[in-house]
């Protein structure tokens, strides 16, 4: 079976008003359906970039990207934003919760796409479907500034599943949750590779990335697989 | 067409979502705008309401615009040309006009001259040959204008109808010549108790006149309108005509009538000259109003424009601070045309929120005015609240939301994804 995702040597390289600076260098990665990475690094070390990459938000100055066998390198940004809500689901530190609007009004807003919203029906089911799978279905009319941490990471995460989504990209998702919470919020991302979801976490938790299939190192850039002790 | 029409419903409901959410930042941009919108809506609503009055009356004084007039110096001979020629033809009219007076006879009427009932221009007087002039004393008597005409002159000035009935020109001629008023005229007969008693100078003998109805005509001195032959039948045509009193005889045309040509020529060949114009009132009119408009309209787009300042501001605020907002919907896939789309649509909301507010305080201020002011001021009596300043209003709604929407939406575009990973 082919990878869902392929990247060849991978490079970001920053030109600002200074001489330019190598983000990412000749990084080479594969994805795999149902399977789970861990990327860890040291702050500063590339990682957010690497993921801003794997989820389209940006291109790579260097290499290849193949989805689905595609090359995908260097695609209009039309293209880019039906793919991101098509195949992505995406979870960040921050929840990103819009405050105005309920948990499962929050969940719906990813239903949204070039095409408009999907019907209202259907779109409920899915909704409640999501808030389901990470256990907060009964939070579904809750606004965000009355729930926990926790509880709003999963309505992020729920966010992130609505699509049903190829791929899953989560940049330190329990970087704000107490150990307990972090737990159980990698439990929930863990259940969707059980549904044929790959999963990429960028963490700084050895615990969290013990859990995954593989774990890889970024260092300055330069992406190695860390060798089990 | 099905996925322009998905997107833009997405655009305007997430929009109404950012609105609720923000209530006082509505508030205040409609605040900014809505003074902007108001002197639009105000202006049309002004500007209509004055041609709409204006140009009502000057139809039925003047005539419909391309109606051809001929005026001529009234002398007998002339007069009988003119009824002659016009005798049975349709598409013109003659209308001789004649000072006469009803009540009492060698009086001063209580509106000398036939002037309106509210003004006073002093009694008139009547000389010798020798130069001797007494005024007459007042009495029970009103001065008005009888205008006859040879057909039905309502085909080139469509007065209004009031009461009672128009002239019937199918019928023979009455022996008492029939009357119908304007409103000054109605207005002076009820007020003042007169006997019915018809005066014309040059008459010999006095009759009594039968009113029949009542007209707007647009004219503010008190007016009578008789058939031509009803009034011959007691007065020759000869006599109808007052070389020295002044009385006109206007001849009233359709466009292109052939009979003009005729008559100008029938007339010249007695060594009497017209003068012939074609009525255009209501285009000059409207060409004047239309300038007028304008100029108002260019202040009142100022005052928009500030508003549009305001909107602008509070929406490049609130895109500053929702910019993990719109970082995050690019993130799931929103495309950036949508996202400007859900901008704009905040705006536009706005604007037309502002625009119905501004246009229901006109609509409601028109009626309060009407009902305080209508007893005095004719043309605020049953005044209605004019499409077209509703129309402007929603239209200056939509231009201030386009125009403040327009920059914060292409910023709410322009904003990186990756925002919500550096957040
Ligand atoms: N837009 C940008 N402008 C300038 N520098 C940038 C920009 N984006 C990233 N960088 C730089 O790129 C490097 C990598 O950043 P990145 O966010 O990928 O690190 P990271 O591994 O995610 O760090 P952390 O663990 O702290 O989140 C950093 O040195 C950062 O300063
Ligand atoms: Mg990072």
């Amino acid at each position: 079976m082919s990878p869902l995702i392929e990247l060849t040597g991978v490079s970001k390289i920053l030109k600002g008003q200074q001489e330019p600076r190598t983000i990412l260098d000749g990084v080479d990665l594969e994805v795999n359906a149902g399977r789970s990475i861990a990327i860890v690094g040291r702050s500063g070390s590339g990682k957010s970039t690497l993921l801003s990459v794997l989820g389209l938000f940006d291109r790579a100055d260097e290499g290849t990207y193949r989805l689905d066998g595609q090359d995908i390198t260097r695609l209009p940004e039309r293209r880019a934003a039906k793919l991101r809500s098509s195949h992505f689901g995406f979870v960040f530190q921050r929840f990103f919760l819009l405050k105005h609007l309920t948990a499962a009004q929050n969940v719906s807003m990813a239903l949204v796409n070039g095409q408009g919203w999907l019907p209202r029906r259907n779109r409920r089911a899915q909704v409640m479907a999501a808030l389901d799978q990470v256990g907060i279905a009964h939070l579904a009319r809750n606004k965000p500034p009355r729930m926990s941490g926790g509880e709003q990471q999963r309505v992020a995460i729920a966010r992130a599943l609505v699509r049903n989504p190829k791929i899953l990209l989560a940049d330190e998702p329990t970087g704000a949750l107490d150990t307990e919470t972090g737990t159980s919020v990698i439990d929930s991302l863990l259940a969707a590779t059980g549904r044929g979801c790959g999963l990429v976490l960028v963490t700084h938790d050895r615990d969290h990335a013990a859990r995954m299939d593989r774990t890889l190192d970024l260092v300055d850039g330069v992406l190695t697989e860390r060798v089990p002790a | 067409m099905i996925r322009l029409s998905g997107r833009f419903r997405s655009a305007l409901i997430i929009g109404l979502q950012g609105i609720r959410a923000r209530k006082t930042r509505t508030l205040l941009s409609m605040i900014s705008l809505f003074l902007g919108v108001l002197a639009v809506v105000v202006v049309q609503t002004g500007a209509s309401i004055a041609e709409r009055a204006r140009l009502a009356d000057v139809e039925l004084t003047e005539g419909i615009d391309g109606t051809t007039v001929l005026e001529l110096n009234p002398t007998p001979e002339a007069a009988k040309i003119v009824v002659d020629t016009l005798d049975g033809s349709t598409g013109a009219t003659a209308l001789v006009s004649v000072a006469a007076t009803i009540g009492e006879p060698g009086v001063t009427a209580v509106n000398p001259g036939g002037s309106p009932f509210d003004e006073d221009w002093g009694a008139p007087q009547d000389c010798t040959p020798d130069g001797v002039c007494t005024a007459r004393p007042a009495g029970q008597a009103i001065d008005l204008q009888i205008s006859a005409m040879t057909s039905d002159v309502r085909e080139f000035r469509p007065f209004r109808h009031r009461s009672g009935e128009w002239l019937d020109f199918t019928t023979i001629p009455a022996l008492a010549p029939r009357l119908v008023l304007n409103e000054e005229a109605a207005r002076g007969f009820a007020e003042h108790r007169v006997p019915a008693e018809l005066h014309i100078p040059g008459a010999t003998s006095n009759i009594t006149p039968q009113f029949i109805g009542v007209v707007d005509d647009g004219n503010t001195s008190p007016t009578a309108y008789a058939r031509l032959d009803e009034l011959n039948n007691w007065l020759s045509a000869e006599g109808v005509v007052d070389p020295n009193g002044g009385n006109g005889v206007q001849v009233m045309l359709a466009p292109g009538n052939p009979v003009a040509q005729v008559l100008t020529a029938k007339l010249r060949g007695i060594g009497v000259d017209t003068y012939a114009r074609t009525i255009n009132s209501r285009k000059d009119m409207q060409d004047e109003l239309k300038l007028f408009r304008l100029i108002f309209l260019a202040m009142a787009a100022l005052v928009l424009l500030i508003g549009v300042a305001g909107i602008l501001n509070v929406g490049l605020a609130t895109v500053g601070e929702r910019v993990e907002e719109f970082a995050l919907r690019r993130a799931v896939g929103t495309p950036r045309s949508l996202l400007a789309g859900i901008v704009l649509a905040e705006t536009l909301l706005t604007g037309l929120l502002t625009a119905a507010a501004a246009i229901g305080l006109s609509a409601a201020g028109l009626k309060a005015l009407s009902a305080l002011f209508g007893d005095q001021q004719p043309f605020l009596r049953d005044v209605q609240f004019p499409w077209e300043a509703g129309v402007a209003g929603i239209i200056a709604g939509l231009i201030a939301g386009i125009l403040g929407g327009f920059v914060p939406a292409l910023r709410a575009a322009g904003i990186p994804i990756a925002t919500v990973m550096r957040a």
